[in-house]
Order: C-alpha cells, then sequence, then structure tokens
C-alpha cells in the first residue's frame, strides 16, 4: 500500500502551520511485526501485526507540540492538524498562515541495510526449524533444564516530510534472535542468554548459526550455575568486548544527547574540546555501517544518518545532536534524532555506539591485576545523567588472581559516576566487537548497537555478596 | 471503520473460516503537558486505537493485531493469527465460555477540565520544584493523563466494554549541594484531576531528593535495611512475576509446587484486590472477560495461590483467578489489578540503611533465580537517627530469603505503578548484604 501523496502532507503541514509555527513536520510509519516463541521445541506464542500511525509535531522557537493518531485519513489528519496549530494561536501567538507551495526534495534509502530475500518469501515453517535448531544446539547438558527461543522481525516503513522541504522515505527491515537457558540442579537455577540482531531479513540465520546461538547460551548458564556468588568491593575490572560496550552507552553515551546535555542536566554539557576521559577513548557513534541493529539511511526526522566522533582520544568532540537539540544548543544536527515510533515525538539518541580499537595486547590487560573481575559478558544497566550515576549487570563473570583467570562468579553488579570510570580507562585492546540491545529513553526503546574491545578499568564498585 | 464495524466484520469471517475468534479493542486519548523554564515546552494530544485478534484453530492458539482498520488489513491480520496457531503442534486451547459484560464507566468526569488549568498545574509543578535553593535542574515536571476503552468481543459470546483513566505528574529533578549531585523522579497519579497538589508534590519529590545530597560511601557489610514503599514495590513487581501462573506454566516460577508451603515470614500478606475504592488497577472483567474478585496469594507467609487466567489455570490444574492481562498488541499474560503487601504495626529505624530507591531493576533483578544485585541509593541511621546518606552501593541476596527475613511492617500503604498498582508500607528486613567502598 502507498504511503501518503505529497499533496496531501502539503495540505497537512500547511494546515499545522496556520497557528504561526516556526516549523511542521508529519511522520508516518507503517510497520510489519512478527514474533514467535518457542519453548522447549513447543510454540508458545506466535504473533503478527501491523502498526499504522502517524505523528505531526511542531516548532514554536524550541516550544514543541506533537499529536499523533492511527485515523490517516485526509479529513483526519488535516483536522489534526488544523487543532494543533491553534493550540499556541489561542494562548497569544500571531497567525501567519503556512506558507504552502512546498517542494519537496526527494529523498529515498539506496538500500544500504536492505535484506537480500524479503522475509515474507520465507514461509512461517522456516522460522519455526531455526528456532527448534536452536534448541537442539543449546542441550549440551543434563542440567539445561529449559530452552527458550524467540525470533523477532520488523519490516518498517517510514515517510518524513517537513516545512523545510525535506521528504524522506527510509525502509528498515531487522531480525534479531534470542535464545535463553536455564540450567538447574538440586538447589539452584541460573539463565544464559545470547541474542544476535542485525538490518538483515533472515539472512541473520546464515551470519549466527541457530546452533551456535543456542550453544552459547547453554554454555553461559553451565557456567553460572557452577559460579559462586560475586564478592563485593572496589576492584580492577577486565570488561569483555562486543556487548561489554553497553557501560559506556549507559555511563557515556546517553550523557552525550542534547536531550541531556540543553538542560544543563547531564554533567558532560559545555565540555566541548575538555579531556573528559583518558586519552585511551576514542568514542564513535556510527548510524552508517551495513547492516548495523541500530542503523538507518535516514533518522526519524529525515537527515541523513552519519558516522559522529564523540570523543577523539579523550577529547570531547561532538554531541549527539536532534534537530531541536540543535535549536536549543547551537550544535550542529548530528543525523541522531531517533524514536521509537510514531507515538513518540524524536529526541537525541544513540546508533552504533562504541570504543574505537586499541594497542594493548588482551592478555596483557589481565597481567598485574593481583584480584579483580573479568567481566566477560555484561547485561543491562541504567544511568542518571545529571548525576552520572549508573548500574549494570554482569551476566558471565570470573575473577582475576595474580594476573590469571581464576573461577566464575555470577550476579556482580558495577555501580560508578560515568565521568569517573572513563578517566579509569587505563588500557584498550584491539578486538572491537559490537553487539544488538534494545535502548529505553525519552523517545521510547530503540535498537541501538554498542561495543567495544576488551579493556581495564583500574578501578570500580562491585556489588555482590558481602 | 469503528471498533463496533471491525468487529462484526473479523466476528462473522471468523465464523465463515471456523476458527474462534476472540478481539480486544483499546481506544486510548493522551495528553502530556510539559514545563520547563516557566512554559510548556512541549504539548502531545494523542489519539491512538487498535485491534488485537486471538484466534483458535483445533485448540491451537495464534496472535494478530492491527491498527489499521481497513478490511484488506483487518483480512490480513485474521489470516495471519490463523497460520499462527497452526505453528502450534499441542492443541487443547478453547476460548472461556463468554458473556454480557455490559458497559462501565470508571472515569467519569474524572479527567473533565479546561487545557488551560491543566497548563497551570504543570506550570505550578515546575515552579514548585524550582523553590528549593539545591535545585540544580528541572529535568522534567510533567502533567499527563490518559482516556482508555477496552472493549471484548469474542465468537464464545463475550461483549463487554468499559472506560477508564487517570491523571498524573512526572518529575525529575537535578540537585546539588557543594560537589554532590543527585538526580532523583517521582511519579504521583490520581484518578481525578483535581486531586492533584502540585505544591505538595513538587514538595515531596525536592525533600526526598535533597536528604540525599552529601551522600557518603557505603561500606561493605550485612545489615538491617528498612524498605521505603517505592523501593518494596520495585521487589514487589519481581515477587509478582514468581506468582504468575504464566511463570508456572512455563516452568519459570521458584514458587512452583509450593501452595501450602511456607515462602514468606508470618508477617507477609499479599492480596490483589479489583475492587480497592478509587485505586488504579480497578477492572470490571479482565482480558478474557473473566468477572474480577480479590485474591490471596499468601496469608501470614503461607502461599496461597498464583494469579490465572483461563490458559494458565487449564495448564497448571488450578482455578481461574480472573487476572488475565493483554493489551491488542500483546499475547495473553497474568497481571495484578491492586496487589498489595499488608501493613503492620510501624517500622522505627534504630539502626542500618533505609533504603530509598533502587536502580537497574531490569538487569540487577532475575525473576527465576529471584537472585538480586541492585543499586541503591539510602540514608545510614545509627542510634534512631538519620546519620548521613549513602551512596555508590549496592543489595544483594534472593528475594525469597527477604521475603522470610521480613521483621517489620510500616502502618501505611503507598500505591506505585510499576507494571500494575502495587502497594507496600515499609518493610524492614532483618539483615541485607551491602556492597560499597
Amino acid at each position: 500500500m502507498p504511503m501518503l501523496n505529497p499533496a496531501l502532507v502539503e495540505n497537512v503541514l500547511g494546515a499545522a502551520r496556520t497557528g504561526g509555527a516556526d516549523f511542521a513536520e508529519l511522520y508516518v510509519e507503517r510497520w510489519k511485526r512478527r514474533s514467535l516463541r518457542v519453548i522447549d521445541r513447543e510454540v508458545r506464542e506466535a504473533r503478527s501485526g501491523l502498526e499504522y500511525g502517524a505523528g505531526l509535531r511542531l516548532f514554536y522557537g524550541t516550544d514543541v507540540l506533537y499529536a499523533y493518531t492511527n485515523d490517516l485519513g485526509e479529513a483526519a489528519l488535516v483536522e489534526l492538524a488544523r487543532t494543533l496549530g491553534q493550540l499556541k494561536a489561542s494562548s497569544g501567538q500571531v497567525d501567519n498562515v503556512g506558507k504552502g507551495g512546498l517542494d519537496f526534495r526527494k529523498a529515498a534509502a539506496t538500500g544500504l541495510h536492505a535484506p537480500e530475500v524479503a522475509p515474507s518469501a520465507h514461509p512461517k515453517r522456516f522460522r519455526l526449524e531455526r528456532l527448534l535448531e536452536a534448541d537442539a544446539g543449546a542441550r549440551i547438558a543434563a542440567a539445561i533444564a529449559q530452552v527458550e527461543s524467540s525470533l523477532v522481525e520488523w519490516e518498517q516503513e517510514v515517510l518524513v516530510a517537513n516545512t523545510e522541504a525535506v521528504w524522506a522515505e527510509d525502509t528498515r527491515t531487522r531480525t534479531r534472535l534470542i535464545t535463553r537457558a536455564i540450567a538447574q540442579n538440586e538447589t539452584d537455577t541460573q539463565t544464559g542468554y545470547d541474542a544476535p540482531g542485525l538490518s538483515v531479513g533472515l539472512e541473520l540465520f546464515d551470519r549466527y548459526k541457530p546452533e551456535a546461538v543456542g550453544q552459547r547460551a547453554a554454555e553461559q548458564a553451565l557456567t553460572n550455575l557452577r559460579a559462586k556468588r560475586a564478592p563485593a568491593g572496589t576492584m580492577p575490572v577486565v570488561i569483555g568486548n562486543a556487548f561489554g560496550g553497553v557501560i559506556f552507552h549507559e555511563a557515556l553515551g546517553h550523557l552525550l544527547e542534547t536531550t541531556s546535555v540543553a538542560k544543563k542536566a547531564s554533567v558532560l554539557s559545555d565540555r566541548l574540546g575538555e579531556a573528559v576521559a583518558s586519552s585511551t577513548v576514542t568514542y564513535i557513534d556510527d548510524g552508517t555501517v551495513p547492516h548495523g541493529w541500530g542503523s538507518s539511511e535516514f533518522d526519524d526526522e529525515g537527515a541523513p544518518s552519519e558516522r559522529t566522533v564523540l570523543i577523539d582520544k579523550g577529547v570531547l568532540r561532538s554531541y549527539l545532536v536532534d534537530k531541536l537539540g540543535g535549536l536549543k544548543t547551537g550544535y550542529r544536527p548530528t543525523g541522531s534524532g531517533r524514536r521509537q515510533d510514531y507515538t513518540f515525538a524524536p529526541t537525541s539518541r544513540m546508533r552504533n555506539t562504541f570504543i574505537a580499537p586499541g594497542t594493548t595486547p588482551k592478555e596483557d590487560l589481565f597481567t598485574g591485576i593481583e584480584f579483580g573481575l573479568y567481566a566477560k559478558k555484561m547485561g543491562g544497566g541504567q544511568v542518571s545523567p545529571g548525576s552520572g550515576e549508573y548500574n549494570f549487570g554482569v551476566n558471565e563473570g570470573y575473577l582475576i588472581r595474580n594476573g590469571q583467570l581464576a573461577e566464575p562468579v555470577r550476579g556482580a553488579m558495577l555501580v560508578g559516576k560515568g565521568p569517573e570510570s572513563i578517566k579509569r580507562i587505563a588500557a584498550v585492546s584491539s578486538d572491537l566487537e559490537t553487539a544488538p540491545g534494545m535502548c529505553g529513553s525519552l523517545s521510547g526503546s530503540i535498537p541501538t548497537e554498542v561495543g567495544q574491545p576488551h579493556l581495564l578499568i583500574s578501578e570500580i564498585v562491585v556489588g555482590g555478596e558481602a | 471503520m469503528t471498533f463496533s464495524e471491525a468487529k462484526d466484520f473479523l466476528l462473522e469471517k471468523a465464523r465463515e473460516l471456523g476458527v474462534e475468534l476472540e478481539l480486544l479493542g483499546t481506544e486510548t486519548r493522551e495528553l502530556t503537558l510539559e514545563s520547563f523554564e516557566g512554559t510548556i515546552s512541549q504539548m502531545t494530544q494523542a489519539a491512538q486505537s487498535g485491534v488485537g485478534l486471538r484466534v483458535i484453530v483445533d485448540g491451537k492458539t495464534g496472535y494478530a493485531y492491527s491498527e489499521e482498520r481497513s478490511e484488506e488489513a483487518l483480512s490480513w491480520a485474521l489470516q495471519e493469527a490463523k497460520e499462527n496457531a497452526e505453528l502450534q503442534t499441542s492443541g487443547g486451547g478453547a476460548l472461556p465460555l463468554g458473556q454480557a459484560l455490559g458497559r462501565q464507566d470508571l472515569l467519569g468526569e474524572g479527567l473533565s477540565a479546561p487545557l488551560e488549568e491543566k497548563v497551570e498545574r504543570a506550570l505550578a509543578l515546575e515552579a514548585g520544584l524550582r523553590q528549593d535553593a539545591r535545585l540544580k535542574q528541572v529535568v522534567m515536571a510533567r502533567y499527563s493523563e490518559r482516556d482508555v476503552t477496552v472493549s471484548l468481543a469474542s465468537t464464545a459470546g463475550a461483549l463487554g466494554e468499559y472506560r477508564d483513566g487517570l491523571a498524573m505528574f512526572g518529575s525529575s529533578v537535578v540537585m546539588q549541594q557543594g560537589e554532590s549531585l543527585k538526580q532523583n523522579w517521582d511519579v504521583s497519579f490520581e484518578k481525578e484531576f483535581h486531586s492533584l497538589e502540585p505544591g505538595k508534590t513538587a514538595l515531596e519529590v525536592t525533600s526526598k531528593t535533597g536528604r540525599l545530597l552529601g551522600a557518603k560511601p557505603m561500606k561493605t557489610g550485612r545489615t538491617t535495611a528498612y524498605f521505603e514503599p517505592k523501593a518494596f514495590t520495585q521487589l514487589l513487581s519481581v515477587v509478582l512475576y514468581m506468582l504468575s501462573g504464566k511463570s508456572v506454566m512455563e516452568g519459570k516460577s521458584r514458587l512452583t509446587g509450593k501452595v501450602g508451603q511456607r515462602v514468606g515470614s508470618d508477617l507477609v500478606t499479599l492480596t490483589d484486590d479489583p475492587f480497592l475504592e478509587g485505586d488504579l488497577g480497578c477492572r470490571p472483567f479482565d482480558s478474557e472477560g473473566t468477572a474480577s474478585s480479590a485474591v490471596t496469594l499468601v496469608e501470614n507467609g503461607i502461599l496461597r495461590s498464583f494469579l490465572h487466567n483461563s490458559e494458565t489455570a487449564r495448564v497448571t490444574g488450578q482455578a481461574n483467578t480472573g487476572h488475565a492481562a493483554r493489551g491488542y498488541r500483546s499475547t495473553l499474560d497474568v497481571g495484578p489489578s491492586n496487589l498489595y503487601l499488608n501493613t503492620g504495626e510501624g517500622v522505627s529505624p534504630t539502626r542500618g540503611v533505609v533504603v530509598t530507591d533502587l536502580m537497574g531493576l531490569h538487569a540487577g533483578a532475575d525473576p527465576i533465580s529471584g537472585d538480586i544485585s541492585l543499586q541503591a541509593l539510602g540514608l545510614l541511621v545509627e542510634r534512631g537517627e538519620v546519620a548521613h546518606a549513602v551512596e555508590d552501593f549496592t543489595i544483594s541476596g534472593n528475594l525469597l530469603e527477604f521475603l522470610a527475613s521480613i521483621v517489620g511492617l510500616g502502618k501505611t500503604l503507598e500505591w506505585h505503578l510499576y507494571g500494575g498498582a502495587l502497594g507496600a508500607p515499609m518493610v524492614e528486613i532483618a539483615e541485607v548484604s551491602f556492597a560499597g567502598a
């Protein structure tokens, strides 16, 4: 089915500006989502959904009005635009009727992240068979009591048009396999997890064999089952690559979003050009990585996605800037305006964010640590940008004793203040990898990739058993 | 098509196809006003609706939903739901026998007020937050309201709808004293717009955040913990997972098989009551149309019941408690109405830590094992008085151990929204592991 035609969009944007708005933007999306969840080889839930809605945003200076609806008929949209456009007018704004006559500069996706094969070309049965392979791959020990696998598929069509004549159409196809294994003995239950995802179709299964995904989840569950509870205290921590990058996503990335920076509600506000991290740290947010989980050709404001160097050798070079953040701060927008769906106005968000590779051999990170923690696989976490306080869980951890990897520990939680932790990065190795996640913030839950090489933090509070 | 037209269209198509069909529709209107530096910097008006389909074919279940109500989109959804159902290998599912459920309005005129008045409240909230000299920045001062109509219809004869809603304030502030910075947030909600009190809410937020300033590192060790209701209801949201019939059905609850056994100290009584006067989780029927009733889940420490919908009840061989929960986009689940931990004779902290907030619940709490390791904010208490705030620490242990170690309960129940309306008083736990410097 076609998205909206230019004449209709022009009418809506015109109606929206009748109250004197400086800027109007229409976001339309049609989104097919499928999910399939299997527990112990039995289909628990199979679901398909069609989401279809529009979001209309108006700027008056830096004040914002936003409305969204599922009714995309022309009459309903124009009426909504007129109502929204008059809200400010009634509070004393001058009426200077919208310009109209927009000559849209049409831009469409080039297919950089497009799937090789349309997901709809595969039967439902094909998906189920792959999930059963993940289940089989996880059955590596009698202690594996349960295996759950889910397949999540998104096909999202987006149109963004605004009164600056932007017209951008993008299609985003994302696929993710999530496998969770539960290991059990007489006294204890522990879980393991693996969840690869990319901006691809079902060829995800060519890049990540379901059996191997299942096996990784099972191995982690078994490791946690024999792990003792993590010790508590302050110690050096080596953080693993790939999803290990979640620490700086939370503790650094969120603090660089103009949402917080503009309100001076981030401890990193007004610090461009300053050394904010140790000189071993270069931090990049790149929305152009081909098929990256957090990639798209345009952001949700219709701006082309780009690669943004945030921190170069410890020095703060850029924030993550959306259109409104740019208006408020004067910083150049970085194609970082993102939103979960039409029910959210966009804000500045991360895409694929990672710490660039360093030069220290991975083994050398452990040398000289008398007693510390190796956080091989990280879990999720959160941060308060105003204070920089963060926390996140360790899904798979080991103690380090006398420079050597020792026994596994579970239940460790890393706690600290981001700006302090990034100064304590003592060494960065060269084995950069990235991993997908869902990031929740003001504009909802969006796909982002985190990443880093193995790195050493000289001192961090580890929450565990006292 | 309206929901009513979509309902007629789909029920007829389902009968033609020979499948059982249940339709859950919601229509939501929302308004959000955000005040920043004395003006409404952001305002959102929303109308969202959709219809969720649960189809049963030969005892097998499949789901689909659509926000587009064209014949084409609805037909697509029905076909997808049918094909999804056919992926299941074992059947046995059925829609509960339906009945006429009527139309109820639980909201009434609760949100009726001119926009200007709502704008004034949002502005007053921000102004109130700025009264405190230690305030560094208002991150959020938000008024929001929601008006939802839930409709249910099925080929098994269910037909009914109800309307509900709420008005709320959301606040988040950064406060500073010397070098010490603290950010905190709070939500307060009412069924009546006019019951919201911006001045009172603002004072609560700034005093609750301000008392955390000047925090010192917490020493690692074990001590008594006094959980404030906000912090304890966060833990309750994890306990809820263990009490869910769905977790039992899927082999994920550590409480499976423990009905009649001790799962907490004598003081622990957990009740879910859908009819608490004026409370937020109230509902006349659950999302499968089962009439709601109050259920005692844990009584003086003894597990009495799980929360069930028709499917989890059937599979586990227990009684349906009328706790089906589903939005049109989601699949059938179990959810509480108003779930609360009973009050007690009062708690007066003498020595230990008052835990005011927990963070990182989605990462630091494992609902399957019950293991928790959570960043916390709190106040150190010595000789019956607050000595100072403490920071950079976590609490850890197992939730079931926590429930077994509850030695005191406060006198006043406080409600919070964490995946449902959850209530708790102040909770004293004899010994908790704290990790800090």
